[in-house]
């Protein structure tokens, strides 16, 4: 199939290899939790919420009293993907990206500021079009920042692959299952550190470091948008407050 | 979630007495309903619907299946609630091998499908039924559509019941059901050959779906004291511990 049109240059979906979907972020979304986040990269949308900090439920769980424990779940909603999925929540591919959004959210948040306490991140998709993963790194960034759980940087993910011999960005559904590789790197913004990379399939030593940078060059313009979404909610507030 | 204290259900139940809620409304008075349809492009319908704080999202998506022998001229229909965590955190899975208080949102979501299936397609016979199963069927015994209508719990700020009721009749009344074009040359014990087409589309007919029959009918159920429509979960509470004493 044609990934990538040789004459004109453009992807399935009118992009260009470089180009990444269009990106919408609203905050507060859901009342009732201490921050919320919608986050959509072109049709993949994700709901996440926060609650926390507040106190351990279960004292088992807790494995350093000195830091808070930051727990995640990653659900699929039984009508996000295009054949209906049954037992959206529980098997393994959710809770490898449970694991995964949980470990890249923790080495951010300042867990020593908030010892014997619990900060639950709950990541809900509504549609799922690729790229699921870095879209529910993103909301939960923007639902931990509007619960005000001290960070040390915005992290912010995104994807890249590899397909007809050129780098893509962003890739969508139909990309990601044309079998090529797929490259999901996570970054914190400003202090230029790589918290997330994985990959499936393989690639030349080369063209990964070109697929990777590709991928890091999209995660710095998400941390643009991102910023600018949080500074206009906070002016928002201010006015609020009167 | 916060317990009340004794001096807030004194607060709240004297200013119910006065027809004033905590969040000023009337007694009988609804929360502002917002309605939103088409949400979820790749499903047969889809709706989303605020109720207050409380947001909820329906899809209803159709496939081709076979008719149950017991009723070979209608369709099927099957209702799903599905309470994300994001509503609250207590319906978070639970662990296997570690005791969690909550018991994760399995019963809430069995509780809220069985009284929406109840609502929607009546008794064991059919009867009171609002949806019309016999829209459904394509080729009399042999095919079928199978409706699958799924909500999700975005939110919860209390009254999940109405807020999926109209949730699901939106989403219904934005269902397209595809047209079929069935070729009858098939000999009668041969499965026939449906073709779908993927342009054309048929409203789904919800003309026998009253919504205020919904509503009315689960709100009154629920609340044993007194005739509220709109409910906080405050006033839950209150109404427990009334119970209790």
């Amino acid at each position: 199939m044609e990934y990538v049109n040789p004459l004109t240059g453009f992807r399935v979906d009118g992009r260009r290899p470089n180009e990444m979907r269009q990106l919408k972020a609203e905050v507060g979304v859901v009342a009732r939790a201490d921050g919320s986040a919608l986050f959509e990269m072109g049709n993949t949308r994700v709901i996440a919420a926060v609650y926390g900090p507040r106190e351990i439920q279960n004292k088992g769980q807790q494995v350093n009293n000195k830091e808070a424990l930051v727990r995640c779940e990653y659900r699929m909603a039984e009508f996000s993907t295009g054949d209906r999925r049954r037992k959206p929540k529980g098997d393994r591919r959710s809770t490898e990206i449970s694991l995964v959004i949980r470990q890249t959210m923790e080495a951010s948040i300042l867990t020593d500021l908030m010892p014997r306490s619990q900060i639950d991140i709950f990541v809900q998709v509504l549609q799922a079009d690729g790229g699921t993963r870095s879209a529910c790194i993103n909301a939960a960034t923007l639902a931990l920042a509007d619960a005000g759980i001290p960070m040390r940087d915005i992290v912010t993910s995104c994807s890249a692959g590899y397909l007809c011999s050129t780098p893509l960005l962003d890739l969508n559904y139909v990309e990601d299952s044309a079998g090529g590789p797929d490259v999901t790197v996570g970054i914190l913004a400003k202090m230029d550190k790589v918290t997330l990379l994985q990959m499936d399939a393989k690639l030349p030593m080369d063209t990964f470091e070109s697929v990777m940078g590709l991928a890091i060059e999209g995660c710095k313009a998400i941390a643009t948008y991102i910023r600018e979404v949080l500074l206009e909610n906070t002016k928002r507030l201010e006015y609020q407050r009167g | 979630m916060v317990g009340l204290s004794e001096g807030e259900k004194h607060f709240i139940r004297g200013g119910i007495a006065q027809d004033i809620r905590t969040d000023g409304r009337k007694r009988l008075q609804f929360r502002a309903l917002s309605v939103e349809t088409g949400v979820i492009p790749q499903a047969n319908g889809s709706a989303r619907v605020r109720l207050g704080a409380t947001e909820i999202i329906a899809s209803v998506k159709a496939e081709l299946g076979k008719p149950s022998i017991l009723h070979p001229d209608k369709g099927k229909v099957s209702i799903f609630v599905d309470c994300s965590p994001t509503a609250e955190p207590t319906f978070e899975a639970p662990f296997q091998d570690v005791l969690i208080p909550g018991r994760g949102s399995e019963e809430l979501s069995t509780e809220l499908a069985v009284a929406l299936q109840r609502c929607l397609l009546g008794g064991k016979s059919g009867a009171g039924a609002a949806i019309d199963l016999s829209s459904l069927i394509v080729v009399d015994g042999k095919v079928c559509w199978d409706l699958y209508i799924d909500g999700l719990v975005v939110s919860s700020d209390g009254n999940l019941l109405d807020a999926l009721a109209a949730a699901i009749k939106v989403a219904l009344s934005d269902t397209g059901i595809p047209k079929v074009n069935v070729s009858l040359s098939a000999a009668n014990d041969e499965e026939p050959e449906v073709d779908v087409s993927d342009e054309e589309f048929l409203q789904f007919d919800t003309s026998r779906l009253d919504p205020s029959v919904i509503f009315d009918m689960i709100s009154v159920a629920k609340h044993v004291s007194q005739q509220f429509i709109g409910v906080l979960d405050s006033e839950i509470a209150a109404a427990e511990a009334e119970a209790d004493e």
